[in-house]
């Protein structure tokens, strides 16, 4: 009975005018830069940080929240008209929305993925809405052993399950961990790493991090891929949209495969959405009667992810908001939005900012009630947008990230900051360093730091401590199961390159 | 094909290791303390380590692999670090309007071709923007011009 309460103190809060609009913002942005091709969630959510320091916590987080699962909509868009996925985790909807839209099907794969989309998401909210409190009342028993633990756990899971290398991962979080801990500390007060820079007394800040690294770096390594003009041919009218009977039936099952699969490793910690859509639609692959018909335009290969997306941005709030350890970088993002409006993430969150918790859940219903608003009947002007030049987009994409990150504390040196950490972000593009754990790492290492200090405190120095609980024993075996997969993954993947380098020679 | 090693990751574990060393040399100029007291420099030490450690993983097995050597786009790189450069200079002592317009002038130098016209609109436009959203809607306090320092 108490969820009731709890929901209507949510809606009460999500309807009240300027969180609306906040939210209608937030969602029609996510659609927006989702659609396009060369600015993504990361980017576009990093660029509005310092917009957080305006507005209050709640109108901030659910229009960030927005743009993250109304990219998952927009994303499609462009897979299924150009071949062009819009964000990392449409890639998948290439595979048999291009195909559907080459035998004139189009109109079909954007309705089809719209429904879909709301299917995942609506799921995936429920999920959320019901395991979080549960979550929440686990955690509270939690010591700072444990919590540094789970930290640890988090990190190493993000850093091995993500694509890519796993030494290139667990690179990148140290780094993070490295740059978290430039500032003043918080128990003894010694500055560390700031060099006599009066401004860096704070920490790095967060908004100049992610800025450089996903926004500035973006835009330099967009430029030359972008600027190749393309242009969507097909119109897309609400006639076309009509799908048959047998496109329902297909697809209702795989949705709700695709939606489990996507509650299931949204909430994960690591995993998150594009894992989630390509795992799904490996599944229907297995399961199809007919498998060839994939990558043909079977519309299963389209409904399903696109369900699985949805749901793991929802769900992957999960422990984000719960436990105070995001899952990927956008949560961290959104986690350090939190900590900048002064909100301490994790179990407390629940009961001490009630109308936060359930007013995000809240908009997160009418957030995707006008995300289906917005992509059926008003289809035709995002297909329009895909046509806006690159050439003027990233211009403004610069002066945004410029202003935003100075009016933060009105100094040119942030912008300096942005500079030096676009040219990082660069450089570990170019080297194929993935820098999104690198924000995890950045958010995490103080208060792991804090926690690991606690914790040995509290136990006189005897390291025993995080065995001997069972909570902290436990997260920390799976963190070495994790390592010792990770380990035994790459062997046996140089094992096979070595093998093959073997034969080619010979 | 000889010669042809994976650059990246050597590149990329060099300087982790030199970053990593750096980092926790700098890292004992603070307290150590005790493992039950722990100074400001117990963690970021042990994070420094790890950074060689990894860096040193990194490294060893590139030696041997074939790779590729990383290729840097200077032209978008030089041209977009630059008009950031000079957002940051000019912002303070000329206003928001002439450091947009030095913004996108040096960003349109990242493409092979920049179109004159095109950059003076969108440098206008953008002006307008920025006044209107930052300086009177959200009440950044950046003046448009300013003329006396």
């Amino acid at each position: 009975m108490d969820m009731f309460a709890n929901l209507a103190l949510g809606f009460s809060e999500a309807f009240a005018p300027q969180t609306l609009l906040y939210c209608f913002i937030g969602v029609f942005l996510g659609t927006f830069i989702g659609v396009l091709p060369g600015i993504g969630a990361l980017a576009t959510i990093s660029m509005l940080l310092p917009l957080t320091f305006h507005v209050p916590p709640t109108a901030a987080l659910v229009m960030l929240a927005g743009i993250y699962y109304g990219a998952q909509y927009g994303g499609s868009t462009a897979s299924i008209l150009l071949n062009l996925p819009g964000t990392p985790s449409a890639a998948v909807a290439c595979l048999d929305g291009y195909p559907m839209g080459q035998q004139g099907r189009a109109g079909v794969a954007l309705l089809m993925t719209t429904v879909a989309s709301f299917v995942g998401s609506s799921l995936g909210i429920i999920i959320l809405t019901a395991f979080s409190p549960l979550l929440a009342d686990v955690a509270l028993s939690f010591g700072p052993a444990d919590y540094f633990a789970m930290m640890l756990l988090g990190l190493v899971a993000a850093a091995t399950l993500a694509q890519g290398s796993p030494v290139k991962g667990i690179s990148m979080v140290l780094l993070g961990l490295a740059l978290g801990m430039v500032g003043t500390d918080v128990q003894t007060g010694q500055q560390r790493f700031t060099f006599g820079i009066p401004q860096l007394s704070d920490g790095i800040s967060l908004v100049a991090l992610a800025m450089g690294l996903f926004g500035v770096a973006e835009v330099i390594a967009s430029i030359n891929r972008m600027l190749v003009g393309q242009k969507a041919k097909e119109k897309i009218t609400l006639r076309s949209m009509v799908p048959t009977a047998r496109d329902m039936k297909d697809s209702a099952l795989p949705m709700l495969r695709g939606t489990g699969v996507g509650a299931i490793f949204g909430a994960l910690p690591g995993a998150g959405a594009t894992i989630a859509s390509f795992m799904s639609y490996a599944i229907e692959k297995k399961v199809a009667r007919d498998p060839s018909r994939f990558g043909k335009g079977a519309i299963e290969g389209v409904t399903a992810p696109e369900s699985a997306n949805n749901a793991a941005a929802q769900t992957a709030f999960i422990p984000t908001l719960t436990l105070g350890i995001p899952g990927d970088a956008v949560m961290a993002l959104m986690l350090g939005a939190m900590i900048i409006q002064g909100i301490q993430p994790g179990p407390r969150l629940v009961t001490e900012h009630p109308e936060l918790f359930w007013g995000l859940i809240a908009s997160f219903w009418i957030g995707n009630v006008m995300l289906v608003i917005l992509n059926l009947p008003l289809i035709g002007i995002w297909v329009k947008m895909l046509s806006i030049p690159y050439r003027i987009l990233y211009p403004a994409i610069l002066l945004f990230i410029c202003i935003g990150v100075y009016s933060v504390n009105n100094s040119a040196f942030d912008i300096l900051l942005v500079l030096i950490f676009g040219i990082v972000g660069y450089g570990m593009m170019l080297l194929k360093f993935e820098p999104a754990p690198l924000i995890l790492g950045f958010i995490l290492g103080p208060l792991m730091e804090e926690h690991l200090r606690r914790a040995m405190l509290l136990s006189r120095g005897d390291p025993m401590v995080f065995l001997e609980r069972p909570i902290s024993a436990s997260f920390l075996a799976v963190t070495f199961a994790l390592l010792a997969w990770a380990i035994f993954a790459l062997l046996r993947q140089q094992r096979a390159q070595r093998r093959a380098a073997l034969a080619t020679s010979l | 094909m000889k010669g042809t090693r994976d650059y990246n990751d050597i590149i990329g574990g060099a300087l982790m290791m030199a970053g990593g060393a750096w980092f926790s040399l700098y890292a004992m100029n603070y307290n150590l303390g005790t493992l039950r007291r722990m100074g400001p420099a117990y963690f970021p030490l042990c994070i420094g380590l790890l950074v060689m450690l990894f860096g040193l993983l990194l490294l060893l097995p590139a030696l041997r692999r074939p790779g590729s050597m990383p290729l840097p786009e200077w032209r978008p790189f030089l041209a977009i670090c630059t008009a950031v450069l000079a957002f940051a200079l000019t912002v303070e002592r000329f206003g928001l309007v002439p450091a947009t317009f030095v913004l996108t002038a040096l960003a349109a130098l990242a493409e092979l071709r920049p179109n004159l016209r095109l950059t003076a609109v969108l440098a206008v436009a953008l002006s307008a923007i920025a006044v209107a959203m930052f300086t009177q809607g959200l009440g950044i306090p950046i003046p448009a011009f300013r003329w006396n320092h």
